[in-house]
């Protein structure tokens, strides 16, 4: 897996799209052009809070070309941990910010004949990468994209640019059946789905009903952050680290001076696997398979949890 | 002498139904090949249709559209048919093959070219003798060769059979068995059968 240097990124322009959306351009602290990126690529922004930093990933919604900039829209989370608050409240034009290098975990099949996209609210941001790119090709493509009433003019703005028979903006998901939509769909359809967790369920089993074979669907999931505080024990270096109510395993660990490995920080793509020595893991992640999260002897701490007080890391 | 087995050859697996899928076409070169094919515990009614090869003038597929059963009188017959009916096909669909190894290759060639990925397609390949076998010098593909040495349909270079089949070109590759030292051949040898489903 190809991984780079750290950025460092200062902000160029920091604007509200909605109350709880904002546009933020971003640039080379030293002036420089900008890694390529690929659609789908994200960034994880290094943003400071109380006990360090919370590293949260957000899709680079700008064209993987532009060395300039790369642009992120970001929402204000009701339950934010600090990260989303900090850049709503806090990020000003000027402010240099630790990013890791533009990583792709959700791509465009190069294979797929038409390209299905359906989002949700602020999962609209790896879509419209797909969608600039898809245009620019020539690719067949439909897109369904489901916000709350009060917010469908600003989707609809975003979508913009893009705006033609094949690319839909719904006022709310009531009453959406994904089914006639997915059976409809030619042969040789790929299907990318990013939004909250009802939408992506229920897309993943219209696919299913529909007889999609699961390489065809693809999705992105928001990382699930926080859950019950429990304890990690460090078998090879000793101690005891607590991971809060609000912050991942691997921030916590990050926070306490031991750094694991990471990429995505989403529990996509198994760079930061930890042996568990005992304890039961709590998995969130789509890298292990059903039968070695029954085991129990792996976790990927950038998402993952415990069921248990204790989790005994081999670390 | 002919190669052992390479990992890159094929894996063919007894046909049954793919619970995933919503319709599920069967096509067959031969009137026994889709029975033979079959895994324990499935039928031919497993399958909402089936596609035979009869190799008889006289065939003429049911105009009405999704019939149970169909007939063609060729493989040309059946593969153009097959690229009329993908062109309208939704996903959902699996598609099985069962027969010789040169016939799977080209409906999954029909079936790749419309997007079907690994995942719905799935071939069994009947044991047969007959390799197709593609130059590396001229790039004539001859049929029917039984025999490592061969003279190649082509430009006569005497072709070794590599055990290496090429799923694009659906043929195995044929290299110049004294292309170092002029003259000096190998024995011929039969070539053992390609396939896995044996009678």
């Amino acid at each position: 897996m190809i991984q780079t240097e750290p950025l460092a990124l200062r902000v160029r322009d920091v604007a509200p799209l909605s109350p709880t959306l904002k546009r933020v351009v971003l640039e080379a602290a030293d002036g420089g052009p900008l890694p390529t990126t690929q659609p789908g690529a994200h960034l994880s922004l290094a943003l400071p809070c109380e006990h360090g930093a919370h590293h949260n990933s957000y899709s680079i919604v700008s064209g993987c070309h532009d060395r300039a900039a790369y642009e992120l829209i970001v929402r204000r989370t009701a339950t934010s941990r600090g990260g989303s608050r900090f850049i709503h409240e806090a990020l000003g034009i000027g402010r240099v910010l630790q990013s890791s290098a533009p990583n792709s975990q959700f791509s465009l099949q190069s294979r797929a004949r038409r390209h299905l996209l359906i989002g949700g609210g602020v999962g609209i941001t790896p879509l419209l990468s797909f969608l600039r790119e898809l245009r620019g090709r020539g690719g067949h493509l439909e897109m369904h994209h489901f916000a709350g009433v009060a917010e469908v003019p600003v989707f609809e703005a975003l979508l913009e640019p893009f705006a033609s028979a094949d690319v839909h903006v719904h006022a709310g998901r009531a009453g959406f059946d994904p089914l006639p939509l997915l059976e409809r769909q030619p042969l040789g359809t790929h299907l990318y789905c990013c939004g909250p967790a009802v939408l992506m369920n229920i897309v993943q089993q219209g696919a299913i009903a529909a007889g999609w074979p699961p390489t065809s669907v693809h999705s992105e999931s928001f990382a699930a952050a926080g859950g019950d505080p429990f304890v990690v024990r460090l078998a090879r270096t000793g101690g005891e680290i607590a991971v809060g109510e609000h912050e991942s395993m691997l921030e916590a660990l990050e926070n306490a001076g031991l750094p694991v490995p990471s990429l995505c920080r989403g529990g996509a793509c198994g760079e930061c696997l930890t042996a568990v020595l005992e304890g039961a893991p709590d998995h969130r992640d789509h890298v292990l398979s059903d039968g070695e999260k029954a085991e129990g002897r792996l976790v990927m701490p950038c998402v993952s949890r415990a069921k248990t007080p204790f989790l005994t890391l081999d670390l | 002498m002919p190669e052992p087995t390479i990992k890159s050859r094929p894996v063919y697996a007894r046909l049954s139904r793919d619970p995933g899928g919503r319709r599920h076409l069967l096509v067959a070169d031969a009137p026994d090949a889709a029975l033979r094919g079959l895994a324990s515990e499935t039928t031919i009614d497993d399958f909402d249709e089936r596609w035979t090869i009869v190799s008889n003038s006289r065939a003429i597929p049911s105009p009405e559209a999704g019939a149970a059963e169909q007939s063609f009188r060729s493989v040309q017959h059946l593969l153009l048919a097959l690229h009329r009916r993908l062109a309208e096909e939704r996903m959902g669909l699996r598609l099985y093959a069962v027969g010789a190894e040169p016939f799977l290759w080209s409906v999954h060639a029909v079936a790749d070219d419309f997007g079907m990925s690994r995942r719905e397609i799935h071939l069994c390949a009947a044991a047969v003798a007959a390799r197709r076998v593609f130059c590396n010098h001229c790039r004539t593909i001859s049929e029917g060769v039984t025999r490592t040495i061969f003279a190649c349909h082509g430009c006569k270079a005497p072709l070794l059979v590599r055990d290496h089949f090429s799923r694009r070109l659906n043929a195995f590759a044929g290299v110049q068995a004294d292309a170092e030292a002029p003259g000096d051949l190998p024995d011929i040898e039969d070539l053992p059968e390609t396939g896995d489903l044996h009678a």
